[in-house]
């Protein structure tokens, strides 16, 4: 309990931000657009490789080798790449690090190298600025990694892997699918692509130099100590895309949603240790896995094959897909409140929800069925909004953080192996966000 | 240096007894529809809720025996259901238990479960609050779902009742999320099942050919009996670091950087303690009884044997195998395994590989299977050792008869 730390400021501005975009934003951002950031639009790409420094969870450094779009700060994790099925993509690739490197790219088809020296998966460009250039189909619609293909057991970890979303062909940004049949149909997305780092590894690079590495058993023997979602540690996770004190982790991973919107999470293994991730919640539909839907031929109509799991066992180099939602159905209780100043109609339709508020409508009008201890006799959560119902805010002791102004219901989605729930030796942290469930008519950012 | 700490951390559990319960009780508060005394066993059933269910469990400490003769200190669950709501508190200090109480529910049943904070007895300095996490419960609301960030975690000396309405059926499993790298891997572990409706369904109902009969029990409500079993046991995967619970113990720092377990366990104890089919003996610390659950399976050849597996370790995955029992997994994450459109996707397999909060329902057949001893083990094979003791881990045995 004593080492616990939470980094406000960060966090709240995140919040308020989102807050904020949830105003600004709504005018030109339909409610249905993917929200997963990346470079869309583009069938070509000029990347460099090369070091900066990222800051982890708990506020320490870290060397790492990264890619820019451009030739501006590498980023980690590399740039997500948004492309559409059937996009001949080519990237020219220029290299600053001190060493060869290349990149990798599983899952696409047609894939060639041309340019720079020959290599072991691939050809590569030389340290210190070689050249080379990759194409490849993206012929399938999913979601994909990629990732250097020179010494991948050092440079993964040192930060080069990033993630590849193909859209199906016929993509609608206002009816979105992830692979073109009805059952992959969703409201919002999230990308959840999850990676460690062993940190002396990266000390040692940055002192001494890659080769001191031969010295070691840092690869034979592993030890990583930061996990991260999109390229950062918990509490940062949950800050906004782009924030100013993150400059080389422009990701943020913070799902949110509205009751009976359809969630798709892509889920990217990214690292080299498996992570059980469980989902705080409710169950969700497995649809895919490595760019492929789960079903008996390509003639299903549908993943027939799709599994329900609380908890999926993600897999190095392992993409998958799935489907969340939530409605709060059959709890018992009027999740939207009873009694004064809870006024509210639900009319059912065929399958019992409101139309609008996706209330449970056999439940209107329950009260919650237990009273809740007084404020001192609990410890108040950061992401509590001061109630148990959904949308509604209540006043809250001072020192009550507050991160959740619009009253949402908030559940924590990590890695269940909650060894990785820390930065170093710091709690909370590491491979760790939270879905945020906000009422319906509240705007996502 | 750990010894010398350890004693220190010890001279001061006598201090329990200077505890006033009298002020304590004031705030023991169960909320139990039908429930007149407070002890959270229903008096006079609530005619608006006949399925309510009620349970009180002590979040405390305690300690637990390794298969090796160790003592490790813990974070627990004690069952105080019954118990007056003055005597919760001596009742459920150092009364920690590994693993947590079981909490076995119907398909329908209400369940109010309070939580009393009896506080960390020997880690006096610590004021942590307590929480819990019915983990994969569908459809959960946050003010019940025990994640301390999201919602009200409760504090030393204070009762906080969950509510759960509960509509699907399979296995589960629940602990405490505060601080969830520390208090899990302390212990704070329990299994949780839910029984189907289909149990309950009149005699000689007619399920697509199968002829349901008054008794049968089933993992699922499966429509054709696919998932029957005659008898079925918890098994919760779990694992500790020794070092970790002794830094806890002497009021170090948690090493989370340095997590390694070293004794990997089955509902809590090694083997050979996972047969014993008694509670352990009472701690040589506190003198209380902490470990209630065996790993002991016997089954009637020609029974249908259900493995209720989950896995509640926070640092590793572990695969478990069975010596010459094939498995049929009928269900992961309380969910039978069925496609959306109904597609079977069961299958036979002699070994099932879990991490932490992940679950499987398995099925033994043991129809023409010769009587005897079988093993249910972990194939990390490592893990057949209790610490040092290169011997034991994560093993049980399984006896047809
Ligand atoms: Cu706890
Ligand atoms: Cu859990």
């Amino acid at each position: 309990m004593n080492e616990q730390i939470t980094r406000l400021p960060a966090v709240v501005i995140a919040v308020v931000a989102a807050g904020l975009l949830s105003v600004t934003l709504v005018a030109d951002v339909p409610a249905a657009e993917a929200r997963i950031n990346g470079l869309s639009g583009a069938t070509t790409f000029n990347f460099t490789a090369k070091a900066d420094h990222l800051s982890t969870g708990e506020g320490s450094v870290l060397l790492f080798w990264g890619i820019a779009n451009g030739n501006g700060r590498a980023q980690y994790t590399a740039p997500t790449l948004i492309l559409n099925q059937g996009d001949s993509v080519t990237i020219a690739l220029t290299n600053e690090l001190p060493v060869a490197t290349s990149l990798v790219f599983p899952g696409q088809t047609h894939v060639s190298a041309s340019g720079g020296t020959a290599g072991l998966l691939t050809r590569e460009a030389a340290a210190n600025g070689g050249t080379v250039t990759y194409t490849f189909l993206a012929d399938h619609p999913g979601t994909y990694l990629y990732h250097s293909g020179t010494n991948p057991e050092i440079q993964v970890d040192m930060g080069l892997v990033g993630a590849i979303i193909v859209r199906p062909t016929g993509f609608d940004p206002l009816n979105p699918t992830a692979y073109g049949p009805p059952d992959t149909a969703y409201d919002n997305e999230v990308l959840y692509l999850m990676t460690e780092m062993d940190p002396r590894l990266h000390a040692l690079v940055e002192s001494q130099g890659v080769a001191a590495l031969e010295s070691t058993d840092y690869l034979s023997n592993p030890e990583p100590n930061y996990w991260f979602l999109n390229g950062r540690n918990a509490p940062d996770t949950m800050a906004g895309d782009g924030v100013a004190y993150l400059p080389v982790q422009p990701y943020s991973c913070m799902p949110m949603m509205h009751p009976g919107d359809k969630l798709l999470m892509r889920n990217i293994g990214g690292g080299k240790d498996l992570h059980p991730f469980h989902t705080h919640g409710n169950h969700f539909r497995l649809f895919a896995k490595d760019g492929r839907l789960l079903r008996t031929s390509d003639a299903a109509p549908i993943s027939d094959l799709a599994t329900y799991e609380y908890t999926h066992k993600a897999i190095p180099g392992e993409t998958f897909d799935f489907i969340f939602e939530w409605t709060g159905e059959q709890l018992g209780w009027d999740i939207y409140g009873t009694g004064p100043g809870f006024h509210h109609t639900c009319t059912p339709d065929a399958s019992g929800f409101d139309l609008v508020t996706k209330e449970y409508c056999p439940d209107h009008g329950k009260p919650i069925p237990v009273q809740l201890p007084p404020d001192f006799e609990v410890a108040i959560g950061s992401h509590w909004g001061g109630s148990p119902y959904l949308g509604h805010t209540a006043q809250m002791p001072p020192g009550a953080a507050g991160l959740n102004p619009m009253g949402g219901f908030t559940y924590m989605w990590h890695s269940h192996q909650e060894r990785d729930m820390v930065n170093n030796d710091v709690f909370p942290g590491g491979m760790m966000t939270m879905l945020m469930v906000v009422a319906p008519g509240t705007h996502i950012h | 240096m750990n010894r010398m700490l350890r004693t220190a951390a010890l001279m001061l559990v006598p201090a329990l007894a200077l505890l006033p319960s009298a002020s304590a009780s004031a705030s023991v508060f169960v909320q139990c529809p039908g429930d007149t005394d407070g002890d959270a066993i229903i008096d006079h059933p609530d005619p608006d809720h006949p399925h309510a269910k009620c349970m009180h469990l002590a979040a405390g400490d305690g300690y637990a025996w390794m298969a090796d003769g160790s003592e490790l200190y813990v974070f627990g669950f004690h069952d105080v259901t019954g118990v007056p709501p003055e005597h919760v508190m001596m009742a459920g200090m150092l009364a920690g238990q590994v693993p947590a109480p079981t909490i076995t529910l119907d398909e329908g049943d209400e369940l109010y479960l309070t939580v009393t904070n009896v506080g960390m007895v020997v880690r006096s300095d610590l004021n942590d609050p307590h929480t819990v996490h019915f983990h994969g419960f569908p459809n959960a609301a946050s003010v019940f779902d025990g994640v301390p960030d999201a919602s009200l975690a409760v504090n030393m000396m204070s009762s906080y009742t969950y509510y759960y309405h509960v509509v699907v059926p399979g296995t589960f499993m629940y602990h405490c999320h505060v601080e969830a790298t520390e208090h899990m891997q302390m212990g704070m572990l329990g299994n949780l099942y839910v029984r189907p409706r289909q149990n309950r369904l009149p005699d000689g109902t007619d399920l697509n050919g199968f002829t349901h009969h008054t008794g049968n029990k089933y993992v699922f409500n499966d429509g054709d009996g696919s998932t029957r079993y005659d008898v079925e046991f918890p098994i919760q995967l779990g694992s500790f670091d020794a070092y970790f619970h002794v830094m806890d113990e002497t009021f170090q720092p948690p090493p989370f950087a340095a997590l390694h377990d070293d004794y990997a366990l089955i509902n809590g104890r090694g083997y050979p303690d996972t047969v014993n089919p008694n509670p352990l003996p009472p701690s040589a610390t506190t003198g209380r009884v902490s470990q209630q659950t065996s790993s002991l399976i016997t089954v009637d050849q020609g029974q249908r044997l259900l493995l209720r597996i989950s896995n509640l370790n926070v640092t590793r995955f572990y695969t478990v195998r069975t010596s010459g029992l094939p498995l049929l997994v009928v269900g992961i994450d309380a969910k039978p395994l069925r496609g959306p459109t109904g597609v079977t996707e069961y299958y036979t397999t002699h070994s099932l590989t879990t991490g932490g909060g992940q679950a499987i329902d398995a099925i033994i057949d043991t129809t023409g299977v010769p009587k005897g001893t079988y093993f249910l083990y972990t194939s990390n094979l490592n893990y057949l050792s209790n610490s040092q003791e290169d011997f034991g881990g994560m093993m049980t045995e399984i006896i047809v008869q």
